[in-house]
């Protein structure tokens, strides 16, 4: 049995305040979109919450990002080039074939590195590609009259329209994929449990870990 | 024992329910009771059980032969009317008498009543009570199309026509110290019945009912008792106005309610001659029509029946076609008031509409009981419907010139100008201007003393004038309004309505004062006919400084609100005697007189006191009453330091009390005696105009424009505003 | 020719002509009709008039016009006539600066007018095209007259459209551009208003062509009768004049809310300045009123993003029951 302290206090509640304003905006922005559907919150109400959380989720972006450069979180999201994708097709092979196995998992979280090279990758992408742009589209909703007439010939309200749309139709499929995953772990609960207490325990000893330089 | 049966009451629990109930029973009794008691003993007032001579029970035979009269007249009335008159006489006769007995004729002719009251039993009619026997509730319709059920009674006895007050807001009404009447928390009762002529309310209590003697010269001497008194009109209240609505709490008892004369209003055959006073047991009170006659005549209301009280105050009692002026009284005649309050008459000889048969009901479209007056409103009159509009436009539109080719230009004043001030060209001409009231003259032919008309006049600029209105008005009834120029140069409170500049009026008061003087030598014509033409002379300077100040602070804003345009208004001032420890700048609490001894004795200072002796007046003169209201009522007087109680009657002797005209005339509104043909152009546009619009506040430049005509001019020849030939 | 009023003019008059007249001291040029010029000569002979044609200044002409009230009813319609002009509404107009006598010209300063000269239709395109800035200004009054060619007000045969004109909706002596700022309301309310005064019927709800409409008040005080019923066009006019049928009118919601994203654009970036101007900043950014019901909706995308969003959770869904499968495998083995 080991057990590691892998995430901060303030990681974890950056998390949660994350995955709350998640939820909500999933919510809110459906009952907008889709507004009329009977199953949503009424219009008037769902705009505010977006609105509110959104304005969260940018604050709580920014914290996030200013606490990866000023603890050593960040060095999780630190791409290590040397056997790049020779993990990452390990990390592949595990959960389209290894996971039906039985095999061990190929990956420990480490005080080093606590993600795997698929999760670090996908991470990477969300926090630093896709939430910019959402959160770019999404003020640009906002302040719509700061932005020129039309973006690459298309009226701007639109462009960002479409792109806030496209956004936030992969973070729905990150969220859905991230929930799954995090069954994933030694047991089902391994990877939940780590992140509200902080501590990743597992059974088994480290036999196959990578130590990456 | 059933499951849920209640446990008895513990013997605690039973105390207290007992001494509840006894407390409630006492309240209940207080104010049932024993509040109304000591109310009339406070007052010094009583009611009685009312009995009418005309309220009889009529046989079935007498009925029959009553219905059969009723239904004949009807029917000869209609079939006449009916009947073409182009063709041989007795042709016609019996032509109206088959029309007469045509049975759908019969049934849509004769008066409904008649078959109602032939199926109820009823052969005699008991006043309210009649009536409520079938109309115990009514339908009243909403503008808004909504209908609510209200209880007749109820409906009646909180209108205005009952209470002639009100304790609510919807004054248009300002005090002098620049608050709208009621707007405040402190709401106290003020309407008709307590106008600041006359302590508030002590005319209506000193001179609600009185007999005269009266020694009429042509009838060689001989006594004569005559019918005087403001319930001639009103139809709350019996041997004094119905008063107890004033108060905070308490209910009119049921024997004023039964009082109420339903059918002066409603019913066609009314016989103006029961209208006279009464003297019984408990004292003076107005006499009524309940006979069957008038009851099944009830119909429709009709203009007819609101005249039988309106034409008093439009075209005035001497007015020549008003028809309750012709019958005064079987016995007890009352006296017809000599010039006219308004000299504005609605009826088929001088109103266009009364001419095309359009009733008041039409413009005044009640709610129930409730009758609309309209939104303005100068004088202070309490108002059932205050947010409802009487207005021409209702009916006429903004664009209402459709004859003349001028129509264009003549739609084009509505802006500026009521339609009243080019269609009321004149009021009659006893439209009295200014009355004294503290010099009486003997009247031979009514063997009185009346109070004196030192000046009569329905002309332009002399017995009305022209003054901007937004639909407010003052406490001392003086329309507000300004020009839209917002200039303080417009400043009728101290111009027009406060000074009296035409020298033939000056003339014709001094004619009168010399002619007064006579009879009192004490009068010094000089200063008589300045106090009558410049009220404001009768002012200390410090008091016209303050004046000039409140006007400027208080009523300025209030004249600026709103949309004023300019109407026509009659100009009225009196003099009466003065309470002069409730003085302001804008007149002194009026005292009241008894009408008995001032038409008998034509002694003014005696009858003052006599009315001023009554209970109800030295209440008046005490803390409570002035804590209750008066104080507020002086504050919107614009005298700011409450009221003085101090009573101005010390042994025997007048204290304190002047005789003064009123720093101001009233102008009171004139909306009737509609003419068809307005005025002509050059009637306002010429230097010599009806039309004063350098005192309308208007520009030196605008002035010139205005009283040229040089647009039209180049047309050749004068601007006529109905042209003969287009 | 395509000036439309006088267009009208000459199909009354077919045998007349148009020209065009410069006035005197102005350069502004003024089309009026032949017939209109052969009139105004006749009643000089026949009446002269003292004074100079140009002495009707604003001032003389408002003595009477700015009553509010000048106005009458046409006694063949019985509709109200109104000739009234409000000087500080035709101040701020956009023809505040003219003087009277630069669109009326006559015998104005006799009272009455005559009658010919009353009934004269002045035409804008004349006016405003021919002016030398005409390219600089935000409406191009000849794109205008070609929208307007084909509107329904100008090719409808309805007795209701006879003697339609610019001024019909355009009052000259009140028109003026709505601004940003102003309540936008306030504007949807005035802009429709020229709408109703003639189309009442509208309001009926007895005979109510907008009953299909869902919502139908809250369109009626948040969009233009415009939005709908006038085309959308591609010339860089705010709005086109060229007014639709009903039947050709919009009738489709996802035109507005959601597929056709142009109309959207002008009213949301209106409304966006509109809050800006009015709540701030930080209200914009938690209210956002501006936001329009299917402002982001497009379908296309909506089907990729939801199909996708399905066969991720299917593959879930089957790759939880692979490892389900070799859980109990594994509990087998043991």
């Amino acid at each position: 049995m080991t057990s590691l302290y892998l995430y901060a206090g303030w990681v974890r509640a950056w998390h949660w305040l994350n995955a709350l304003l998640f939820l909500m905006l999933m919510l809110s922005g459906a009952s907008m979109h889709f507004a009329g559907a009977g199953w949503l919150l009424n219009f008037a109400v769902a705009r505010p919450i977006h609105n509110i959380a959104g304005i969260l989720l940018t604050l709580g972006w920014i914290g996030f990002v200013v606490g990866n450069l000023t603890t050593d979180n960040g060095r999780h999201y630190r791409v290590h080039l040397r056997g790049f994708l020779q993990r990452l097709f390990i990390q592949g092979r595990y959960y389209a074939w290894g996971i039906f196995h039985n095999a061990p998992h190929p990956f420990h979280p480490s005080a080093e590195m606590k993600l795997n090279t698929l999760q670090q990758l996908s991470y990477l992408g969300v926090m630093y590609l896709l939430m910019p742009l959402l959160i770019l589209s999404g003020w640009g909703f906002l302040f719509s009259i700061y932005l020129p007439e039309t973006l690459f010939g298309l009226g701007s309200i639109w462009v960002v329209a479409m792109m806030h749309l496209t956004v936030a139709y992969f973070l729905v499929l990150f969220v859905l994929v991230h929930l799954y995953i995090i069954t994933t772990g030694e047991t089902l609960t391994t990877n939940l449990l780590a992140m509200i207490t902080g501590w990743h325990r597992e059974q088994e000893a480290q036999t196959h870990m990578e130590t990456p330089r | 024992m059933p499951p849920f049966a209640l446990k008895p009451l513990s013997a605690k629990t039973q105390r207290r329910l007992i001494v509840i109930a006894v407390v409630l029973t006492v309240l209940i009794i207080a104010y049932k009771v024993i509040y109304p008691l000591a109310f009339e003993s406070y007052v010094g007032k009583t009611n009685a059980l009312l009995t009418y001579d005309s309220s009889r029970e009529l046989t079935k035979t007498q009925f029959d032969a009553l219905a059969q009269e009723l239904s004949m007249d009807a029917r000869q009335r209609k079939a006449d009317a009916m009947v073409r008159t182009d063709q041989k006489p007795f042709a016609r006769r019996v032509k109206i008498e088959m029309l007469m007995n045509t049975p759908s004729f019969i049934r849509d002719t004769e008066p409904s009543h008649i078959k109602y009251f032939r199926d109820a039993g009823i052969r005699r009619y008991d006043g309210p009570e009649t009536c409520l026997r079938c109309h115990a509730s009514i339908q009243v319709k909403h503008p808004d199309g909504t209908i609510k059920t209200v209880a007749t009674l109820d409906d009646i006895v909180n209108s205005v026509h009952f209470k002639f007050q009100s304790g609510a807001s919807g004054f248009s009404t300002y005090g002098y110290d620049g608050r709208r009447v009621n707007s405040g928390l402190h709401k106290i009762p003020v309407g008709k019945i307590n106008r600041a002529c006359g302590i508030p309310g002590s005319f209506t209590w000193t001179g609600w009912a009185a007999l005269v003697k009266s020694h009429s010269e042509p009838d060689g001497g001989t006594v004569t008792l005559r019918s005087e008194g403001c319930g001639q009109c009103h139809i709350g209240g019996n041997y004094q106005p119905a008063t107890e609505k004033m108060m905070p709490i308490g209910d009119v008892p049921g024997e004023a309610k039964e009082g109420i004369d339903c059918l002066i209003c409603h019913s066609a055959d009314y016989d103006m001659n029961q209208r006279h006073v009464i003297q019984d047991k408990q004292g003076l009170r107005w006499n009524q029509d309940r006979s069957l006659r008038a009851a099944l005549t009830v119909g429709s209301i009709r203009s007819e029946n609101c005249l039988r009280c309106h034409q008093h105050n439009m075209g005035g009692d001497a007015y020549a076609h008003n028809a309750a002026a012709q019958s005064l009284g079987h016995v007890n005649q009352r006296i017809l008031h000599q010039g006219a309050k308004r000299g504005n008459p609605f009826s088929p000889q001088d109103d266009v509409h009364a001419a095309a048969g359009i009733q008041c009901t039409d413009c005044h479209l009640p709610e129930g009981h409730k009758i609309p007056r309209g939104r303005k409103g100068v004088d202070l009159v309490a108002n059932d419907l205050p947010t409802k509009d009487v207005t021409c436009e209702s009916c006429h539109t903004q664009a209402p010139h459709n004859q003349s080719k001028y129509k264009a230009l003549l739609n084009g004043h509505i802006a500026r100008l009521a339609c009243e001030t080019c269609h009321i060209k004149e009021l009659e001409t006893d439209n009295v201007v200014l009355r004294d009231w503290v010099h009486p003259t003997w009247d031979p032919q009514e063997g009185i003393f009346e109070p004196t008309d030192i000046y009569r006049s329905g002309k332009p600029g002399k017995g009305f004038t022209f003054l901007w209105f937004n639909g407010n008005g003052t406490f001392l009834a003086n329309a507000l309004g300004n020009n839209p120029n917002h200039s303080d140069a417009y400043n009728p409170l101290m111009q027009q309505v406060a000074r009296i500049d035409d020298p033939e009026i000056i003339a014709a008061v001094r004619a009168k004062a010399t002619e007064l003087k006579r009879q009192y030598p004490d009068i010094d014509v000089e200063t008589y006919v300045r106090a009558a033409t410049d009220p404001l002379s009768q002012l200390a300077p410090e008091m016209l400084a303050k004046r000039e100040a409140m006007i400027q602070h208080n009523l300025r804003p209030v004249m600026n609100q709103g949309e004023s345009r300019i109407y026509p208004f009659k100009l009225f001032n009196a003099m009466m005697y003065e309470d002069m420890s409730n003085q302001g700048p804008f007149g002194a609490m009026i005292l009241p007189f008894d009408y008995a001894s001032y038409y008998e004795t034509g002694d003014a200072q005696a009858s003052v006191k006599k009315a001023i002796s009554d209970q109800i007046v030295q209440r008046m003169y005490q803390e409570p009453f002035k804590l209750y209201m008066m104080d507020e009522f002086m504050s919107y007087f614009g005298i700011t330091d409450g009221w003085k109680t101090v009573y101005p009657l010390v042994d025997g002797k007048l204290k304190n009390v002047e005789p003064h005209w009123m720093r101001q005339m009233g102008t009171l509104m004139v909306n009737h005696g509609i003419q068809g043909k307005g005025r002509d152009c050059i009637e306002c546009h010429s230097p010599d105009g009806v039309m004063n619009f350098r005192q309308l506040g208007y520009s030196p430049e605008r002035v010139v424009e205005l009283e040229a005509t040089d647009i039209v001019e180049k047309t050749g020849g004068e601007m006529r505003v109905n042209p003969v030939t287009e | 020719m395509t000036n439309l009023s006088a267009k009208r003019t000459n199909m009354r008059n077919p045998d007349t002509q148009t020209d065009n007249v410069r006035l005197k001291g102005r350069h502004f040029p003024v089309r009026l009709s032949l017939i209109n010029v052969v009139m105004l000569a006749l009643l000089a002979t026949a009446q002269p008039v003292a004074g100079e044609s140009q002495a009707t200044d604003h001032q003389a002409c408002l003595r009477c016009h700015a009553m509010a009230t000048l106005s009458y009813r046409d006694p063949g319609t019985g509709n109200m006539i109104n000739l009234s002009v409000n000087p500080q509404v035709l101040s701020h107009s956009v023809h505040g600066e003219l003087a009277c006598a630069e669109c009326h010209e006559g015998e104005f300063d006799r009272y009455p007018h005559p009658e010919n000269r009353v009934r004269k239709t002045r035409s804008c395109v004349g006016c405003h095209e021919d002016r030398d800035d005409a390219k600089d200004r935000v409406y191009a009054f000849k794109t205008i007259d070609a929208e307007y060619a084909k509107s329904i007000h100008a090719t409808s045969d309805s007795a209701d459209v006879k003697g339609f004109s610019c001024h019909s909706c355009h009052d000259p002596h009140r028109f003026r551009a709505s601004k940003v700022g102003e309540p936008l309301a306030d504007i949807v309310r005035d802009d429709n208003q020229v709408c109703l005064s003639c189309h009442e019927k509208v309001r009926d709800p007895v005979s109510d062509p907008h009953a299909w409409l869902p919502n139908r008040e809250k369109h009626w005080t948040a969009v233009r009768c415009l939005d709908c019923h006038a085309p959308l066009t591609g010339n860089g006019q705010r709005i086109s004049h060229q007014i639709l049928k009903a039947k050709d009118s919009n009738r489709d919601c996802v035109n507005c809310h959601s597929k056709e994203p142009r109309l959207l654009n002008r009213l949301y970036q209106y409304r966006s300045k509109a809050d800006l101007a009015n709540q701030g900043w930080f209200n914009k950014a938690i209210f956002n009123d501006a936001y329009v019901v299917g402002m982001s909706r497009n379908p296309r995308l909506d089907l990729i993003g939801l199909s996708v969003i399905g066969l991720t959770l299917l593959v879930l869904v089957a790759h939880g029951f692979g490892r389900y499968k070799a859980y109990q495998r594994s509990r087998g083995i043991k």
